[in-house]
């Protein structure tokens, strides 16, 4: 086995095509994350009791079952019962519900540590409900959720390679059609490897930045 | 330096010499007690019956398998043990040698012959279309499917076919890679590909299986060469593969060759009417 600079330049435009198709899946993920999870996370507060419990329950099943399980059962069982979606979509849809399952319990934990006396202040100033969410909670609950949140976006990006097993073209997929027919690994799984590993550093970069932005929040 | 210490040295390395210059053809024959001594020989299969098959309990069958195991019980070799594998990752895996053979009706193809060391054919199939009833497409060769913007094909990902109908013009994004026989044909009754292709009696048994009158099959596909598999050894090991090769021609002419295959569907007198050579040169 040696490594062959010529064959990694002829697959890079191959690979890069894979490498857009998984960028593109995270940046939808995260969104479908953004907002199932936030939908998950208020019905479970705030919805009547046997809707909340519905939800929780929901959520620990999603979050208790394997991705791979999830995104197989939406790719191959539900066209069974007549819903078709295109491989990416379904992919898109898998990673985010997947993921927002784990947004809905940072949002919670983020709403919850706000300090019950915050509650009661904004009731004793006589604030509505909007005022109270809009200027007292949220702009509490927000940044320490952020770095938690990013935290997960790099977690669902690395996950995006279980797409290939629906036939989504990303980078794992066009990495493995490259070595079906040339018959080498060496060069597109280590390719493969380097994009996820440069991707996530600069993730790992932003992030500490953001850490550092949001955790003096308190001081202001 | 005293002449005892000299005499010893030089003794010393025209050993080792010898056993340099001894060590490739050593080497080639040691597979062979390899495999002796551990009883068994490690298949890569694909489980797409007829060529190969892995019952419900484990059991390896399959008429590529089935010639494999009669082949090695004859070299001395007890039995095979089998590992599932896609059609692509194959060859990368014998190379690696996670496997000690190939035994899962991977086509003779010339690249794939500069890649892997073929014994001389055993098992030889058209190329089929599995598609909706009534064909509504019209889809007769890959060239039909290469012309029609609307008509998206399945295949296994490496596989004969991917190939054929890349070759044949089919852009890249008609050309889905399907990880297997069950979610090809799935795909094909939800709609999300428009033919699936496969060697004739893989499609035939996948749509007996089905049962599924809405699916029709296309066989044999126009312009598409018939062709034929060996057992795919590692380069390097061409030893071992030509005691393969002579116990294969043994059993061919006491024609049991026949009997293990032709229960299958296989046309015995088509694998003994051509050669690995040939199959290897054709384009």
């Amino acid at each position: 086995m040696e490594w062959d600079w010529d064959f990694v330049w002829q697959i890079l435009p191959t690979l890069l095509e894979g490498l857009k198709i998984t960028l593109l899946a995270t940046v939808l993920g995260a969104a479908v994350a953004a907002v199932v999870g936030l939908l998950f996370a208020i019905l479970r507060m705030t919805a009547p009791k046997p809707i909340a419990r519905t939800t929780g329950f929901i959520v620990e099943f999603i979050r208790g079952t394997p991705l791979l399980v999830q995104l197989y059962f939406i790719f191959y069982v539900l066209p069974d019962i007549g819903i078709r979606l295109p491989a990416l979509l379904a992919g898109v849809i898998g990673l985010g519900v997947h993921y927002g399952t784990y947004a809905a319990e940072v949002y919670r934990a983020g709403i919850e540590n706000v300090p019950r006396g915050q509650w009661e202040a904004a009731k004793a100033t006589n604030l509505s409900g909007r005022q109270t969410w809009i200027h007292v909670i949220l702009p509490q609950a927000i940044p320490p959720m952020i770095p938690a949140l990013a935290n997960y976006l790099i977690a669902m990006f690395k996950e995006t390679p279980l797409l290939s097993a629906i036939t989504v073209l990303e980078l794992m997929n066009q990495a493995k059609s490259v070595a079906n027919s040339s018959y080498r690994y060496i060069e597109p799984m280590t390719m493969v490897g380097v994009f996820f590993l440069i991707m996530s550093l600069i993730s790992v970069v932003f992030l500490r930045w953001l850490e550092e932005r949001y955790a003096r929040v308190e001081e202001r | 330096m005293s002449m005892r210490t000299f005499l010893t040295l030089a003794a010393g390395a025209s050993a080792l010499m010898a056993a340099i210059v001894v060590t490739p053809a050593f080497a080639d024959d040691a597979k062979l007690e390899e495999l002796k001594a551990q009883g068994f020989a490690r298949v890569a299969i694909a489980n797409e019956p007829p060529f190969t098959a892995v019952a419900a309990d484990g059991k390896v069958s399959g008429a590529a398998p089935d010639v494999a195991r009669e082949v090695f019980k004859r070299l001395g070799v007890a039995d095979i043990v089998a590992s599932i594998s896609e059609y692509g990752a194959m060859i990368p895996g014998l190379q690696a040698g996670r496997h000690d053979v190939i035994t899962a009706g991977l086509f003779m193809k010339p690249e794939r012959c500069a890649a892997v060391a073929y014994s001389e054919p055993i098992l030889c199939d058209a190329e089929a279309f599995a598609l909706k009833k009534g064909n509504p497409l019209k889809l007769k060769s890959y060239k039909d499917i290469a012309d029609n913007p609307d008509a998206r094909i399945g295949a296994p990902g490496g596989g004969t076919e991917e190939k054929l109908a890349l070759e044949a013009g089919v852009p890249r994004d008609r050309v889905i890679v399907v990880p297997d026989g069950q979610s090809g044909l799935k795909m094909l009754q939800d709609g999300r590909i428009d033919v699936y292709s496969l060697p004739v009696l893989s499609i035939n048994d996948l749509v007996s299986k089905a049962n599924d009158p809405s699916i029709e099959v296309v066989a044999p596909v126009e312009g598409a060469p018939v062709y034929c598999d060996g057992a795919a050894f590692k380069k390097g090991n061409e030893a071992l593969r030509d005691a393969f090769d002579v116990e294969l021609a043994k059993l061919k002419e006491s024609g049991e060759f026949a009997k293990i295959i032709e229960p299958y569907g296989f046309s015995a007198a088509a694998a003994m009417s051509t050669t690995r050579d040939k199959l290897c040169a054709a384009k």
